[in-house]
């Protein structure tokens, strides 16, 4: 231990009392590096030339790598060592030292400017190591944890894919039964559709022998030429109203263009202008981009609002937005008439963003398909529920996810398909089979007229068999979009599938849900930020693209950047570039043993590394 | 009847007023003559002239000893011409155009004055009173000047004539233009009407000092119907709304006397202090601390230098200036102090429209005092900008400017510290609902003037209030930094401007170079175009040609629109970090060369970035090269415009030699040179016959380079001479003034650099002084295989060896170096090389 000391003393002695005096052989000089340094005369690294021992540190650059002057800025592309003891050791660039601002903590690198930097390196070590110290707690119980739950989606998966295997050999079963029932129903209609033509045969035969009777006799237009007539009359009418609609069309679309004409009015008002001799019309008249950039349709605009409305195509805002409030800050400005219609409709130059149209739109195609996917789940899930001896683990936490995050599923819960509760996947399987293969016997196809009843009970058969695979099919999408997904190396992210993690940041809720979207949320508007893309850097962070177009900007889209940490937890939200969102998300999945191991080394040689010094 | 006057202005320029004869006519209101614009001592220095004689309705009168004024007296026509000669260098009203409309004393019955542009009306109350006249430039082979606007070449092209196609005048009305065209005679946010006429053996220039409206075409040889035999010479038309005639005409041997001339009329630029002339990172927006802390520590991480870090509009309360977002800012003195830690500045927005709100202590003071401008009516004008309704004070007025400059002590501007300075933005003015976005004509100013007699000039008194605000908050002592939208001719004594809301694309690259050329041509040398493009996402490959075509500009900014994604210079792959960062420690090495020209520019106005015809006035290949520049009297550089291309023509004039900048490779002058293009540089090159100071260390901010040695890299020429000069001072303060500055004149001849001061001698000065040395000696073209150098006085030797030009990881030892020669550079030396 005093051995240990003795240099150390020496070192702090000689950075701060002596600056000058400190051996040139070894400043800046990583211990591993110093055998390199080594004799007269030393290579440049990158092998451009060689310098002698007086050369070293010698405060002028000789090798562009900068591997002469390890101790001075002499060379740009040089690295200084600072040993920090009670700290830990860092590499700083050469253009820090000597620059008047203490970058290392035992201020090594100010041996040579005015600037007196205290040793802080003690203080600073027991604040890291005490950091450390709990980040590897942290990893501790977080390796724990996520080791927990890669064990439990392993059992899941294999579930899942149990699940999904017995489903497929149902789907085969039930297919081929609705095969042979729409055959069956095939052959009731070619049958039905010959009765039918037998019929009409008869029946125009019998028509015929009327008219033929008819004109005999030499009658008035009977009723049947009546109900022609009148047949034809309808047509028109039925014509008439098409057409009406199509005029109807016409109509809208004129609509649609009279903003245009207005525009090209206005076009022709600003080339009335031109003509005229006065100095500033003839100036203003300059047919350049900038000009019908600046043609801003103003008329009917009050001044407030045709300030808004330029000042959007710096900011690129929607106008309606400006008064309301947004981020270019017109808060306060709550009295704001609003644009008349006819103005807004003339400005056609401003592109609409729309966001809160096309967030209503996404988010609606977004609900319906939960919908439809939770339909699709419950009907398996209560289908199967008396076949689970035990809740389902992933099943469970599928519900506990939906309860929070998803509330309006819940009024889908359990409908429709009551035909499929209260019995057991066998016995429904056996039971429908039983039914189909009665039905299908029982039919006979040499009654004629064919039997209405029968023909029923085959078509509702099959109705009711095709509902179910249908069914059945959607789950095994499902399942198999669900299984196809990336889990990462250990299927650790396996139990983020149903998961939604929610962080507040200002006025916004965001909700990221890993493997499906991520939105903000504020009040009852959503903005979609993305759509799942992928894992990126190792697992390190997830990505969602292709959210909501921003206007003047990229689609939205967010990153989040995971880390170690006990309970799921979403903060840090930003967008540092326009609709470009950042965020972190704690989980323990991010626990590595490989990482907590590093991080034990590391905690343990620093404070290894601390032989006497509370002798100093 | 109208008044003229002619005085001339020592030594070679005339200036011709003429007005109204108020004696004979009353209107209402007198013509407006721009006021503070001129140097106060103009009119003190201006010579009578002697008695003219007149011999048939012809008078002459000698302006100098070489230069005679003919004045033809029906029609009118004024001629500055050679003694000698008799060649006629510069006249007036050559082809009869001249037009004056009289103000009226009242509308004349059934005249209608109001005037309609889409849903404004100017009511025009005064009637029209536009001027038009006529301009020649004898011996010109091209034209140059009148910013601002869009355009990839460097001279002036015809707007009326035979061969154009079609155009409109060169406007000069300033505004801002959203995405405006890289190639258009619209104007933009700035107006000098000065112009500059250049041919082989004539340099001449024109300044009509008005700031209204004006509408200026340059005349295609033959316009007028007449052959275009006679040799060498360019008509032009100019057109204003309003004012006065007072203009100056400018006769030069070389072009450098021609600018010099404009400058003594309008003022030297002002001399920036260090940090100024390094890297500003500038973004809309960097939206709190944090965000600050992050791009600041970046910066650091990538060993990037960078001196300021800037923050747009976002960081006020409501776009109230002088205000912070506390909820974003909640400490910005810490802030700002955490910055100057690292030698580095900040810089806040500060526009000139007020929100209009009863609880903003400026608009609430500006109302009680009346300090807005007025509508028609006589209201506060009420208009539209970023905060909403705002208005406008009114800067014609000098007390509204001493109010405003105040307005920046620590104590009324709270949160500031004495490293925040000012970015004036929107001052054209901006004005969104505004007719052409800007303010109404018939706006009223102190005085009475209207908005359009002075327009142009708005946004200049506003920069003038800004600056002059600094220069009283730091007492005088520390140098104003404000950077500014609009200008005017003279705003090159209040600081520096840039090319406004450029765009992310080739095309502004390109044109970037003519429009911050021809800003300097005319004065405001301190410029510079949004390093990226404002605009848009640069393909990376376009940002990173942008960092190397502009870290050669006077005013070296990266800026970006907010719907833009982050492009700070490390974002975009090692590689391109790693060429951006050369860019800007290319820049930072030559910050000591850079404060030299800026040093130069402050006493001559001639720029820090010049078109190449100003070094070499006789190579008549260099008349219309907007593509390339130089740097000072030593570099010239080559942008490259084009995505991925491969090779360029780079013409490098004179018959002296250059070396490439980076490797020291020789080539021919008065040659075009093919060159492969590389994706590491721009060609660049050094001019035979030139020395240039250099400080290879590169430092998170140019503070920390203070102590830093020098490199001194000479390029000799043919009879194996060079020179170079190297000016120092405190970077900071006006002490230099008083002669606390070191001015060093390098010369190198027969085998032995001297270094001699050229400082004047002030008696009781102060006194700048610096441990600073030189460190190494790079000599280009040296024939001397000699091994050692000796020192003098001292007797002592050094070694010479092979070195590289600049220190680069691969870059090879090709030019003899002299290593540590070690000498002061304040000191009075000569190394010989034995």
């Amino acid at each position: 231990m005093k051995l240990l000391a003795l240099p150390l003393l020496l070192w702090i002695f000689a950075a701060t009392a002596a600056p000058f005096s400190l051996p040139l052989e070894t400043l800046g000089i990583a211990p591993q590096d110093e055998a390199y340094y080594r004799g007269g005369v030393i290579k440049c690294r990158n092998g451009s030339g060689k310098f002698t021992r007086d050369q070293l540190n010698d405060d002028f650059c000789d090798c562009a790598d900068g591997t002469d002057e390890p101790g001075t800025s002499a060379c740009p592309e040089g690295k200084f060592y600072c040993q920090n003891a009670g700290h830990s050791p860092i590499t700083i660039f050469s253009s820090w030292v000597n620059d008047g601002i203490c970058d290392c903590c035992d201020g090594s690198d100010e041996y040579g400017s005015n600037t007196t930097c205290k040793n802080t390196c003690w203080e600073a070590g027991k604040a890291a190591r005490e950091k450390l110290k709990k980040k590897v707690a942290t990893y501790k119980s977080g390796v724990v944890i996520r080791n927990q739950e890669v064990e439990k989606a392993k059992v899941a998966i294999a579930k899942d894919e149990a699940e999904l295997t017995k489903l497929k050999g149902e789907e085969k079963i039930l297919q081929g039964l609705v095969d042979k029932l729409k055959e069956q129903k095939r052959l009731i209609e070619k049958a039905e559709e010959e009765e039918r033509l037998i019929k009409e045969k008869e029946e125009k035969r019998i028509k015929e022998e009327a008219e033929k009777k008819a004109a005999e006799e030499k009658k008035a237009p009977d009723a049947s030429q009546e109900a022609d007539s009148q047949d034809t009359n309808q047509n028109a009418q039925e014509g008439e109203s098409k057409v009406a609609e199509h005029h109807d069309g016409h109509v809208t679309d004129n609509e649609n263009h009279s903003p245009e004409s207005g525009t090209s009015v206005e076009e022709l008002d600003i080339k009335a202008g031109t003509g005229d001799d006065a100095l500033p019309k003839e100036m203003s008249a300059v047919p350049t981009k900038e000009q019908d950039l600046t043609s801003v349709n103003s008329e009917g605009l009050s001044k407030e609002d045709l300030g808004r409305l330029v000042a959007s195509r710096w900011t690129g805002e929607n106008v309606d937005d400006v008064g309301k409030g947004d981020k270019k800050g017109h808060e306060d400005e709550l009295d704001i008439p609003e644009p008349a219609e006819e103005g807004l409709e003339d400005v056609h130059d401003i592109p609409e963003p729309a966001e809160e149209n096309y967030a209503g739109y996404h988010s609606e195609v977004e609900d319906d398909r939960h919908k439809f996917d939770d339909d699709l789940s419950n009907a398996s899930d209560d289908e199967y529920a008396d076949d689970h001896e035990e809740p389902d683990e992933s099943y469970k936490s599928d519900d506990d996810h939906k309860s929070d995050s998803y509330k309006s599923d819940d009024d889908h819960k359990g409908d429709d398909h009551s035909d499929l509760t209260a019995s057991g996947q066998a016995s429904w399987l056996d039971k429908i089979q039983q039914t189909a293969q009665n039905v299908l016997q029982k039919f006979n196809f040499f009654k004629t007229p064919v039997d209405l009843s029968e023909a029923s009970h085959v078509r509702k058969e099959y109705d009711d068999a095709s509902t179910k695979l249908s069914k059945i099919q959607s789950r095994i999408t499902t399942l198999t979009d669900k299984l196809k997904q990336d889990f990462g190396n250990e299927k650790e992210f396996y139990y983020f599938y149903d998961q939604c993690f929610e962080g507040k940041e200002g006025k916004y809720v965001y909700k990221v849900c890993p493997y499906k979207k991520a939105s903000q949320v504020e009040g009852h508007s959503s903005t979609n930020l993305g759509r799942w893309d992928k894992f990126e850097e190792s697992y390190r962070i997830m990505h969602f693209s292709n959210g909501d177009k921003c206007w003047n900007g990229p689609d939205r889209s967010l990153k989040v950047r995971l880390r170690c940490g006990l309970n799921n937890e979403l903060n840090g939200v930003d967008e540092p570039s326009r609709c470009e969102y950042v965020a972190v998300l704690s989980t323990p999945a991010l626990c590595v043993e490989e990482k907590l191991k590093e991080l034990q080394q590391k905690l343990d040689s620093a404070s290894s590394d601390l032989p006497g010094h509370d002798e100093l | 009847p109208l008044l003229l006057r002619l005085s001339a202005l020592p030594p070679h320029a005339l200036r011709l007023q003429i007005d109204e004869d108020y004696s004979t006519s009353t209107p209402p209101n007198r013509r407006f003559r721009v006021p503070d614009v001129l140097l106060p001592d103009v009119d003190s220095r201006k010579l009578h002239l002697s008695k003219p004689k007149t011999v048939d309705g012809v008078s002459t009168v000698a302006l100098s000893s070489d230069l005679d004024v003919v004045v033809k007296h029906d029609p009118f026509e004024l001629t500055v011409r050679r003694a000698g000669s008799g060649n006629p260098v510069l006249s007036f009203n050559s082809h009869g155009l001249f037009d004056f409309e009289p103000l009226q004393e009242s509308k004349p019955e059934g005249e209608t004055w109001e005037e309609h542009f889409r849903s404004h009306t100017d009511s025009r109350p005064r009637g029209p009173q536009s001027i038009t006249f006529d301009v020649s430039f004898h011996g010109a082979d091209f034209v140059y000047g009148l910013p601002e606007h869009g355009s990839t070449s460097l001279a002036l092209r015809p707007t009326r004539g035979p061969g154009v196609e079609e155009s409109e005048p060169y406007r000069l009305f300033n505004l801002d233009v959203f995405e405006y065209l890289h190639e258009s005679p619209f104007g933009l946010y700035g107006s000098i009407p000065f112009m500059i006429a250049h041919g082989a053996g004539a340099s001449s220039g024109f300044f009509w000092l008005n700031a209204a409206e004006m509408q200026i075409d340059v005349l295609a040889p033959g316009w007028d119907g007449t052959a275009s035999a006679e040799n060498g010479r360019i008509d032009t038309l100019w057109m204003a709304e309003a004012g006065v005639v007072d203009a100056f005409f400018f006769v030069g041997s070389e072009p450098k006397d021609v600018i010099k001339q404009y400058i003594s009329v309008t003022g030297a630029p002002s001399m920036p202090q260090q940090f100024a002339v390094a890297y500003h990172q500038c973004r809309w927006n960097y939206r709190d601390e944090e965000d600050v802390a992050g791009v600041d520590s970046g910066f650091d991480e990538h060993d990037i230098p960078y001196d300021v870090l800037w923050l747009d509009i976002e960081h006020t309360d409501g776009k109230r200036y002088f205000t912070w977002d506390r909820s974003t800012f909640p400490n910005p003195e810490e802030m700002q102090r955490k910055i100057a830690d690292k030698g580095r500045k900040m810089v806040t927005i500060v526009d000139p429209h007020m929100k209009r709100d009863s609880g903003y202590y400026l608009h609430e003071e500006a109302t009680a005092k009346g300090y807005y401008v007025k509508d028609a009516s006589g209201k506060d004008y009420d208009g539209w900008c970023w905060p909403g309704a705002s208005s406008y004070p009114d800067m014609l007025n000098p007390e509204i400017r001493d109010w405003w400059a105040d307005k920046f002590s620590y104590q009324n501007y709270k949160g500031s510290t004495p490293t925040l300075y000012i970015w004036n933005d929107m001052n054209e003015p901006s004005v969104f609902n505004g007719p052409e976005v800007t303010m109404p004509r018939d706006i009223i100013h102190y005085g009475n003037v209207e908005h359009r007699e002075l327009h142009n000039a708005y946004g200049y008194y506003f920069h003038m209030a800004t600056s002059d605000g600094l220069l009283k908050r730091g007492e005088g002592k520390d140098r104003p930094f404000v950077l500014s939208r609009a200008f005017f001719a003279g705003s090159q004594r209040y600081g520096a401007v840039w090319t406004g809301d450029n765009t992310a694309d080739w095309d502004h690259l390109k044109s970037s170079i003519p429009m911050v050329l021809t800003l300097g041509l005319t004065g405001m040398t301190f410029s510079g175009a949004d390093i990226g493009g404002f605009f848009g996402n640069p393909e990376p490959d376009l940002l990173v040609r942008w960092y190397q075509v502009g870290a050669f500009y006077p005013f070296f900014r990266g800026h970006a629109h907010h719907d833009t994604k982050r492009r700070e210079p490390w974002l975009f792959g090692e590689r391109r970090t790693a060429l951006m960062r050369e860019a800007i420690h290319m820049r930072y090495s030559l910050l000591p060369y850079y404060y030299t020209l800026f040093k130069e520019a402050s006493i001559t106005g001639v720029p820090v970035m010049r078109p190449l015809w100003l070094e070499f006035p006789d190579d008549k290949e260099t008349y219309n090269n907007g593509e390339a520049f130089m740097v000072g009297p030593s570099i010239l550089a080559q942008g490259i415009y084009e995505e991925g291309q491969k090779s360029v023509s780079v013409y490098l004039p004179g018959k002296e030699s250059w070396y490439d900048l980076r490797n020291g490779s020789p080539y021919k002058g008065s040659v075009s040179h093919k060159l492969e293009v590389s994706e590491d540089s721009i060609p660049s090159f050094l001019r035979a016959g030139t020395i240039v100071p250099r400080k290879d260390r590169f430092r998170r901010s140019s503070t920390q380079m203070v102590n830093d040695p020098y490199t001194l890299v000479i390029a000799l020429n043919s009879s194996g001479a060079a020179e170079g000069e190297l000016y120092v001072d405190d970077g900071k303060s006006y002490d230099y003034q008083q002669g606390a500055f070191i001015h060093r004149r390098f010369v190198f001849a027969d085998n032995k650099l001297t270094s001699t001061n050229i400082a004047p001698n002030h008696p009781g000065k102060k006194e700048f002084s610096t441990e600073c040395v030189i460190e190494r000696i790079i000599v280009l073209g040296l024939s001397s295989r000699a091994k050692k150098a000796v020192i003098e006085p001292g007797n002592q030797e050094v070694e010479i060896e092979l070195g590289p030009i600049s220190l680069r990881s691969g870059s090879s030892s090709v030019a003899p170096t002299v290593r540590r020669p070690n000498v002061r550079v304040v000191d009075d030396w000569s190394v010989r090389i034995a």
